[in-house]
Formats: structure tokens, C-alpha cells, sequence
């Protein structure tokens, strides 16, 4: 298994818990990370000047939404000071001409992640809200005309799952960025209240897959995922493949080795409290200014058991018993499945190749 | 061309990542770059805070890693020019 890092590398900050949005899928409200408290600038910066003793070379803002903070530039400002570089995940309606003159001024943005789910004010506006798409559209087009790196996530849900194709002419052939990245509305926050009108079933999934795996060839290298249709389609497939060639297992497979985070990075709620991740964010490690962050780094227990989950067998979880994929899978994201069972240490459904075939799912050819 | 007498300051704005086993990244935010050192290296980058000379950093190398190769003078001129090519160390003006 990969060492663990003497401090973290990075750090996801979520410096705001408010919202000018209410999309029907946000990750954030009514989820653990959802705490109503947003630490006064000071706090931050005091906190800055630890990320700086402890060598951490990058922070992401994140929230909530991140430009509804009037004082974010002194954040920045601070990060800066403190020899970090940022990214920022944003719906990007906020996003002035002003602002990005001042982001484009620090010259240290790394990334610049805005929020576009559909080529059309109707698609993009069904979940996101009404205004959405334009003013997230001309929020891309001032980053862009400072020369930031601006990049676009794409969430895939129902309403969305025929645009992809436009999705990506837009946003590659029109819009020209380098690159978009893509996940799918998961069962976490908000989309816990109606996941049936959001989510994709497994045949849904499947018509993902294709398209996008088309997409992926067509313009090659320039759309990425981490999980969701695409990322399931490339991992599921070489697991399959593995399975009927009876090749080895390989990266330690058949363990809850899924999540490699928490070897390298923490975040921080919007209180100040110190979680493993922001979607684990239930799993308090200490406080911001209060805590020594080497410390709970190097030594927290619940820190410790996360890494150690990759000496879990997934031949202990009833849930897989007779799986013929056993030996090829890593039980994907632990918030995941926490978020569906209520338990961390568990191989997470949602990303379970054998229940999304029993459930009438297929697995796509890869376009050669 | 390294200067005779004297050695560079490292740039304070490079972030020095000790990461595994003694081995670092040096960082610098200004341009995002980033390359990996091996500990005696990083021994050297803590000592180019212009005080120390070259000799006693040489010396401090010497006992304290085995195996420390016969050319180590040269080697340890050449990283430190390397250094000063990145913009990583400078010399005060």
C-alpha cells in the first residue's frame, strides 16, 4: 500500500455553507457538512499560516458556494501569502469581470471548476435553477477572456443523459476548453429527497456509457472522470476483462482499497472542524486553530482506520459472497457507501458492477 | 557559473515538502513546478540560508550519511547550480 505523507499535500476548504443555488442534487445541504457556521476570515487566515509551517502546497475553496463570501479575496490573498496555490469549485454565476481580473492577478490559480449541466438554459436550468446556465456562462467567458484555467463538471442526471452529446460540442468545439470532467448525481444531500427523478437507473447508465465512451474517443483526452458512467465504463470493462481472461488481480484488488484521499489530503467544514474528506464529513477529526493538524494527521485514529481499510477483504462482506468480479474490484468510495448503508467500512453498491447487471445494466464495448 | 566565495540563499517563497523516507519536492507556487530531491539534498537546501559555508555543509554530509560518494564536492555544485538555474536559491544583491 502507498506511505502516508508527513503532512497533508492539500487541503479542500469549505469556506462558505451558503448557497445563492438550491440544486436538486447539491452534495452539500442536508448532508453532515451542512452546519450553518461560517468562520470569520480571521479564523482562515490564522489557519493559512499552520498550512504554510506544514508545508501544504495547495487548497481548494469550495462551500456551499465560495463567491458568496464578500471577503473571499483576502482568503485568497492569504493563501497566497502563504505560498499555496488554489482552485476553486464554483456554480459560477457570481463570477464578475472584476473578480476574475483579481483571480488572473494572483497568478496562482490552478483551476477554476464551474458548474454546466446541459448545452440549453431548459436542460442546465431544470435542477440548477431558473438563470442559471447565462449567468454561469458568462461567468466561463470572463475567466477565459483573463486567461484562467477554467474547467466544467459535468453532473449526469436524467434530464441531461440525451444532451451529452451537445454538452461536450459546447463546451470543447464552442467554448474551447481544454477539457471537462464528469460524475453523476449521486444519493447524497439533496438528492436523497428525490433520487428517483434524478438519478440514472441502470439502463440509463448504460446509454451513458455508450455515449460518452463515443465522446471520449471523439475527442480524445479532453473529457475526464473520476467516477460516474465514464469512469465505471473503463473500470467495469477491464474487470470483465480480467474475469474472463482469469488474469491476476492487480493494485491490491479484492480490499477496500477504493480511496487513496485520505493519503494525501483533509478538508475543513465550514466551522472550522477538520474532516477527512468533505463528503465524509460526519468523521470529525478536531478544529481549525485549536487542533494541531500534524498531529491528527499523523495520529488520528479515525484517520488511521480509514487508511487501514485496505486490508479489509471484501470475502468478509455478505454482500459479495459468490461475486465473480471479487478479486478485481476495490469497493469504490467509502462516503458512498456510508451515504447508502450507514457504514463506512463497506463495499459501496452504487459502484457494484455484479448489482448494476443484476439490475439490467451492460456493460458498453470500448469504441477501438 | 556558481560564484567562488559564497553560497546562494534558498528563495523563501519554495515550499520544501519532506514527504517520504527523507525524500522532498521542492515547490514553487509562482510557477507550479516541482521536483524531488533525495535526503542528502535536503539536507543541503536547509543549510543554504547564508551562514553556512560550503565546506562545513560538505563535512555535516559526510558524517551524516553513509556511503557518501567520493565526487560529492561536484555533485553538491551542481544541484546547487541547478538550484540557482530554477530560480529555486539566489545570491543576495
Amino acid at each position: 500500500m502507498p506511505a502516508v505523507m508527513s503532512t497533508p499535500r492539500s487541503m479542500e476548504l469549505e469556506i462558505t455553507g451558503k448557497c445563492n443555488l438550491r440544486c436538486r442534487y447539491c452534495s452539500h445541504f442536508d448532508s453532515p457538512g451542512d452546519v450553518g457556521i461560517d468562520l470569520p476570515a480571521e479564523e482562515w487566515l490564522k489557519f493559512f499560516e499552520e498550512l504554510n509551517r506544514c508545508a501544504v502546497i495547495r487548497v481548494c475553496f469550495s462551500g456551499g458556494e465560495p463567491f458568496c463570501r464578500e471577503d473571499l479575496r483576502e482568503l485568497i490573498e492569504g493563501a497566497v501569502r502563504n505560498r499555496m496555490r488554489y482552485r476553486i469549485l464554483t456554480n459560477g454565476t457570481l463570477i464578475s469581470e472584476e473578480i476574475a481580473e483579481f483571480l488572473a492577478s494572483t497568478k496562482r490559480c490552478e483551476s477554476i471548476q464551474v458548474s454546466i449541466d446541459g448545452s440549453s438554459e431548459e436542460i442546465n436550468d431544470s435542477f440548477r435553477g431558473r438563470g442559471t446556465f447565462k449567468k454561469a456562462m458568462r461567468g466561463i467567458e470572463f475567466l477565459k477572456s483573463y486567461g484562467l484555467p477554467v474547467t466544467v463538471r459535468v453532473t449526469i442526471h436524467k434530464k441531461n443523459l440525451e444532451d451529452l452529446e451537445n454538452i461536450a460540442k459546447l463546451l470543447l468545439d464552442d467554448l474551447q476548453l481544454p477539457s471537462f470532467s464528469t460524475n453523476s448525481a449521486s444519493y447524497m444531500g439533496l438528492c436523497r429527497t428525490n433520487p428517483e427523478e434524478i438519478q440514472l437507473t441502470a439502463k440509463e447508465q448504460t446509454r451513458a456509457m455508450e455515449t460518452l465512451l463515443i465522446l471520449d474517443k471523439k475527442y480524445k483526452d479532453r473529457i475526464m472522470a473520476m467516477a460516474g458512467p465514464l469512469a465505471e465504463a473503463k473500470i467495469w470493462s477491464e474487470m470483465e476483462e480480467s474475469r474472463c481472461m482469469n488474469l491476476p488481480s492487480k493494485n491490491y484488488g479484492g480490499h477496500l482499497t477504493g480511496c487513496g484521499c485520505v493519503r494525501r489530503e483533509l478538508a475543513v467544514r465550514s466551522d472550522g472542524i477538520i474532516v477527512p474528506c468533505t463528503i465524509l464529513s460526519h468523521i470529525e477529526l478536531g478544529r481549525i486553530n485549536r487542533d494541531d493538524l500534524r498531529t491528527i494527521w499523523r495520529h488520528h485514529p479515525a484517520l488511521r482506520s480509514l487508511r487501514d481499510r485496505t486490508n479489509i477483504s471484501l470475502q468478509d462482506y455478505e454482500f459479495c459472497k459468490g461475486c465473480a468480479y471479487i478479486e478485481y474490484c476495490t469497493g469504490s468510495c467509502p462516503a458512498m457507501a456510508y451515504n447508502l448503508i450507514g457504514q463506512v467500512n463497506h463495499p459501496s453498491p452504487d459502484s457494484c458492477l455484479r448489482r448494476f447487471l443484476e439490475e439490467g445494466g451492460r456493460l458498453p464495448e470500448i469504441p477501438s | 557559473m556558481m560564484h567562488e566565495c559564497s553560497l546562494p540563499t534558498i528563495n523563501p517563497q519554495v515550499v520544501c515538502r519532506e514527504e517520504f523516507d527523507g525524500w522532498a519536492i521542492l515547490f514553487d507556487p509562482d510557477s507550479g513546478k516541482a521536483f524531488g530531491i533525495n535526503p542528502v539534498a535536503v539536507r543541503i537546501w536547509k543549510n543554504l540560508d547564508g551562514k553556512t559555508k560550503k565546506e562545513d555543509i560538505l563535512q555535516e554530509l559526510k558524517s551524516s550519511f553513509s556511503e557518501v560518494p567520493e565526487n560529492i564536492e561536484s555533485d553538491f555544485v551542481d544541484f546547487v547550480r541547478d538550484l540557482v538555474e530554477k530560480g529555486f536559491a539566489g545570491y543576495e544583491v
